[in-house]
């Protein structure tokens, strides 16, 4: 038996054995527990036996489910009577491993009729009691379909020679309604012969079920399991399905296509993928990959080279999954094709190939590439990563050619190294159009941002250009970059004679990325432009800038900000800034805090975000520490708010630190 | 501690790495239509060219992919969203046992096409026996997942079915069986593994980029019971309006209580009374512990140990590496957050599409980020499976063994001891009281 049949069927053995354990696994408790289960179980029939309400027996059940021995079989049989108690018993009868189960659920055929006898049969199929087969049979007959069904389906989950026999004789004269249940049964029980290891009585079963005049679905679950029983033998009838015109069937072929193992199943479905219609070719290509067989690698090229339009497109596909270093000849001449899907598909499996040869091998094709084929390999040195491609991309970056040079740049932005700023930079002041330069700007800032400090004297000359536009975008190239050099020439710039650059330049502060401390350096640059800076949304964004320095910047100690924040109120004069401020302030369990906070709240416009602050703070540990302090600072909260649920706070925080 | 060498499980208020700079989330749509350049297509799952299957310039009425409802409430509701966005699907009928649910779901789907031909269906198998349906959104309650996916299966419609897909470990291999005999195509509503941040991560964890894996986290969202029981009886409302049978359906019988019609919390993760019910370890374990399996390699197994330890759980699979259940101790990420482990880096994302990592180096190349945990694209796999026939993500096998994972973590959690499992018999070795909660009964008529 081959691998993949083995995985299978062990799969199909493992359900197998665990239905059919619940009914003889060994009990192993430990003698205490087996005490304790035994006085449980003793007081559990004792509630089955009582006149305890239907909610509680039913609860009971559950846990006999679990501690239940042959004991409580009899306290239970009666409830498969009972339509509200029924399924609560099966519960605990299906998962007591004990005959006696059996015997009750056996016995209970003969008493109950409808649905609670489906169920009664439904729990002898989940225990798969041999002794029933009997029964069942007679079943079989039964003018109830529901029961017929039942016990046919119970059957097949029981398998062995007397139920297959009686399933198989059903399936030539049961009811039309009953029948597709038969050839369930059926199926069941080839699905066990299969986990056997006998195929040839499986494949027997499901040629009956074949030939049987059988529902749909459980034809195509024959056709399936008539081909995986043959195993090699079964590629006849795996072809047949791949060339019927019934959707279905072609369907339940591409599932198996993929389950059936063997060489000889893959050559055949290769030679089936020449000549099936256009349409199904890429469906059954898919199918022939999923089967990880490296004989396949062959017909996805060929395809690739010489297929139609959906065929080349399904095998890039593959390949941008299962892409291996030798397919790269044929993956750069897709990339270089004339179709535009397909040479985005082919740069996509490119870029997407795993391995640890595989940049070595794309950067040995670039000296020689031209044209597309040399684009692509320029772009995937930087989506790749290829850092040892820097080099080539560097000259390609003066390329003649337009389009090699904008992917020279882009590429430069993902793998350059701080020297190529200055060369960036340089082709920035000398590109000629928009799109150049807008390609140019994306990689300068890309550099930049993952460069650092390092490339910041690069970006130097590009602040002090007389170009308007190159000096905006020299902000955010060092916004990017960052350090000390940078935040000066930022810095700087708020001093522009251009006002749309002195404008960016104060952005840029206000949003200097807050890696502290290392970016503390901005705040001196906010804290002037806040108090004095020369328009009032300088000073807005300033004081914003600030605030939000002594909120991020972890080395300040708390009574530092505090410090900070108090020395910045007089030049706030917006409501909005002072709300910052209480917002900065109440992060702070500082007691200074509090001082400055009261004084706040003598502020109408901000009164109850003060007063609202102090209540949060005196909640924490600040009551511990400043009792006094938090006294006053509450007693100030109920003088001036207005707002009740704040007075009530201030009033319970109070009575607190009584 | 130097988060960007320091493999760490200690509680942390921010993120140990700066944040990715952010892109603004996106579907899959407006993935689509920003993913011109090839480079930001690298991290994403992968989706069939619509020209390999036949969408190019629109689809052909016999091309579509005739789809059905069952249980459309409020997360169905959101995966039907999904679904009705594809150009190759049409919705054609909803079945609910609850009236204001199937009629919101007809007048949606109507004002849609336009026409009022969306048909309504109180009785599963009455949608089940239609020709001309293919497939089937399974977004009931949990208790119903698995019985109306076998229906399904056994009625020839592939389906996409909400989590947890099962109720205990033999529904959970009875499902790949299922699946298997039927050839029908099954994707579980796990939409995580086809998230670019998760399998960013995993990928990471597959490829040796954290060095050997040790340890993998996962948050269960509650490792403690959701009460199933039997509530005093309520007067039963007409059938047509709720079916109170259909609605237990294969849960064990009791009367009408209207508190029990949550059908997101009712018989989660088996509804066991006392203090099993597993619906939390199920609620989100089916896709964090499905991520761990995933990142670990184990797709066709599961763990060997299980063991309560406090407020976690700790299993143990047969190649060494630790899972660890627990709610706590976890990075801002966002919820269903996932956590790997190597000897030589870490790294954790959730449901905000952030990335953190033990070092930047790790994230190069992690793609656009996608925040709010969109089902799109996993939604977009399915239907691409439905046409090729190829194995979902998410397939049958795959949430066979993570469900039985959680399952089998649920059943030592109950029995608040460890437990050792061997995952080819599907057995807890010589433990026959957790053996007998590898199974329970199904209400007549209802089998698998």
């Amino acid at each position: 038996m081959t691998h993949t049949m083995q995985r299978l069927t062990r799969r199909g053995l493992a359900l197998a054995m665990l239905v059919s354990t619940l009914a003889a696994a060994p009990i192993h408790l430990a003698a205490a527990d087996a005490a304790d289960a035994a006085a449980k179980q003793r007081d559990l029939i004792k509630v089955l036996q009582s006149d305890a309400p239907k909610a509680q027996k039913a609860i009971t059940c559950k846990e006999l489910a679990i501690y239940g021995t042959p004991d409580a079989v009899p306290a239970l049989a009666p409830l498969l009577e009972d339509p509200e108690l029924a399924s609560w018993a099966r519960i605990a009868l299906e998962a007591i491993p004990d005959p006696a189960a059996d015997d009750a659920l056996h016995a209970a055929l003969g008493k109950v009729q409808g649905r609670l006898l489906v169920g009664v049969i439904n729990s002898i199929g989940v225990r798969r009691d041999a002794n029933a087969v009997g029964a069942l049979t007679e079943r079989l007959k039964d003018g109830d379909a529901d029961v017929a069904s039942a016990a046919a389906e119970a059957l097949g989950h029981i398998g062995g020679d007397a139920a297959t026999t009686a399933l198989r004789q059903s399936l030539a004269d049961a009811p039309a309604g009953v029948r597709g249940s038969v050839a369930q049964g059926c199926i069941f029980c080839a699905e066990q012969e299969l986990a056997a290891g006998r195929n040839a009585e499986a494949a027997q079963l499901y040629d009956a079920v074949r030939q049987a005049d059988v529902p749909k679905e459980r034809l195509l679950e024959a056709i399936r399991g008539a081909i995986l029983a043959r195993q090699s033998a079964g590629i006849p009838l795996l072809l047949e399905q791949l060339r019927s015109p019934d959707k279905a069937r072609f369907g339940i072929g591409l599932r198996v296509a993929r389950e059936l193992p063997g060489v000889d199943v893959t050559k055949a479905l290769a030679a089936e993928l020449e000549q099936a219609p256009t349409a199904r070719q890429p469906l059954v290509l898919l199918a022939l990959a999923d089967r990880n067989d490296a004989a396949v690698m062959p017909v996805l090229h060929k395809a690739i080279e010489s297929g139609a339009k959906p065929l080349r497109l399904a095998a890039l596909d593959v390949l941008q999954r299962a892409g291996t270093v030798e397919c790269i000849p044929v993956l750069l001449q897709a990339a270089a094709d004339a179709d535009a899907d397909v040479a985005q598909s082919g740069k996509l499996a490119l870029l997407k190939l795993e391995g640890p040869d595989a940049n070595a091998a794309l950067l040995a094709r670039l000296p020689q590439a031209t044209g597309k084929a040399r684009l692509a390999l320029i772009q995937l040195a930087g989506e790749r990563h290829i850092t040892e491609a820097l080099p080539a991309i560097v000259a390609a970056a003066g390329d003649a050619d337009a389009g090699v040079r904008a992917a020279a740049v882009t590429s430069l932005g993902a793998i350059g190294e701080a020297p190529q700023a200055a060369a960036l930079v340089s082709l920035l002041e000398k590109a000629a159009t928009s799109p150049e330069r807008d390609g140019l700007e994306k990689a300068l800032l890309a550099l930049s941002a993952r460069c650092g400090a390092a490339c910041a004297p690069d970006l130097l000359p590009l602040a002090k250009s007389s170009d308007v536009a190159l000096r905006l975008i020299a902000l955010q190239a060092l916004a990017a970059a960052g350090g000390p050099d940078a935040l000066a020439a930022v810095a700087a710039a708020v001093n522009d004679t251009d006002d749309s650059v002195a404008d960016e330049a104060v952005r840029t502060l206000s949003t200097w990325p807050g890696n502290w401390p290392e970016d503390a350096g901005v705040a001196d640059p906010l804290l002037a432009l806040a108090k004095s800076g020369k328009k009032a949304s300088y000073q807005v964004l300033g004081l914003r800038g600030y605030l939000q320095f002594v909120q991020g910047d972890r080395q300040l100690k708390d009574d530092e900000r505090v410090a900070r924040v108090k020395d910045l109120l007089p030049f706030i004069k917006r409501p909005e800034e002072k709300r910052v401020a209480i917002a900065t302030l109440s992060g702070i369990p500082s007691t200074g805090v509090l001082d400055v906070l009261v004084a706040l709240a003598s502020d109408p416009a901000v009164t109850e975000d003060a007063c609202s602050a102090i209540v949060n703070l005196t909640a924490g540990e600040l009551r511990n520490t400043a009792k006094e302090q938090c006294r006053t600072a509450l007693q100030t909260v109920l003088e001036k708010t207005r707002n009740d649920a704040t007075k009530q706070r201030a009033a319970g925080a109070l009575k607190k630190l009584d | 501690m130097n988060p960007a060498t320091t493999p760490s499980s200690e509680p942390l208020s921010q993120p140990q790495s700066r944040p990715h700079p952010a892109a603004s989330p996106l579907n899959r749509r407006r993935f689509l239509k920003a993913a011109a350049q090839v480079g930001a297509l690298l991290a994403m799952p992968q989706i069939v060219s619509a020209k390999v299957l036949g969408m190019d310039g629109g689809v052909a009425a016999s091309e579509r992919i005739v789809l059905g409802g069952i249980g459309i409430g409020n997360r169905g509701s959101y995966d039907l969203g999904c679904f009705l966005q594809e150009p190759d699907v049409q919705f054609v009928a909803v079945c609910d046992v609850k009236e204001a649910r199937r009629q919101a779901v007809k007048k949606r789907a109507d004002d849609k096409y336009g026409n009022h031909d969306c048909a309504t269906y109180r009785d599963l198998r009455e949608l089940l026996a239609r020709d001309d349906i293919d497939a089937v959104l399974i977004a009931t309650g949990p208790n119903w997942h698995f019985a109306a996916a076998t229906l399904a299966a056994n009625a020839g419609k592939d389906m996409y079915c909400e989590k947890p897909c099962t109720k205990n470990i033999a529904q959970s291999l009875a499902l790949a069986a299922t699946m298997r005999r039927t050839g029908r195509v099954f994707q579980a509503g796990t939409q995580r593994r086809s998230l670019p941040n998760f399998a960013f991560a995993v990928h990471l964890a597959q490829t040796g980029r954290l060095g050997p894996l040790r340890t993998l986290y996962a948050q269960p969202a509650g490792l403690k019971a959701i009460m199933s029981g039997w509530l005093p009886p309520e007067p039963e409302p007409p059938k047509e309006e709720v079916d109170w049978d259909l609605y237990l359906g294969p849960a064990a019988w009791r009367p009408f209580n209207k508190r029990e019609l949550d059908g997101f919390n009712f018989e989660k993760g088996g509804g066991f009374m006392g203090a099993f019910g597993g619906g939390g370890c199920l609620e989100w374990g089916s896709h964090c512990v499905d991520l761990c399996q995933w990142a670990n390699q184990t797709d066709n197994t599961a763990p060997i140990e299980y063991e309560p330890t406090g407020n976690q759980l700790h299993a143990r699979y047969a190649n060494g590496v630790k899972l660890v259940l627990r709610d706590d101790h976890w990075l801002p990420l966002g919820s269903c957050p996932v956590r790997f482990e190597g000897d030589t880096g870490w790294v954790e994302t959730a449901d905000n599409g952030d990335i953190a990592a033990s070092s930047n180096d790790l994230l190069v190349g992690r793609g656009p980020k996608i925040g709010g945990y969109p089902a799109d694209f996993h939604i977009r796999n399915f239907l691409d499976c439905v046409k090729t026939r190829a194995q979902p993500r998410a397939n049958a096998d795959v949430a066979c063994w993570s469900h039985i994972t959680c399952h089998a973590a649920n059943i030592a959690l109950f029995l608040n001891r460890k437990v050792t499992f061997d995952p080819k018999t599907c057995m807890f070795i010589g433990d026959e009281q957790a053996n007998r909660l590898r199974s329970e009964a199904l209400r007549e008529p209802w089998r698998a």
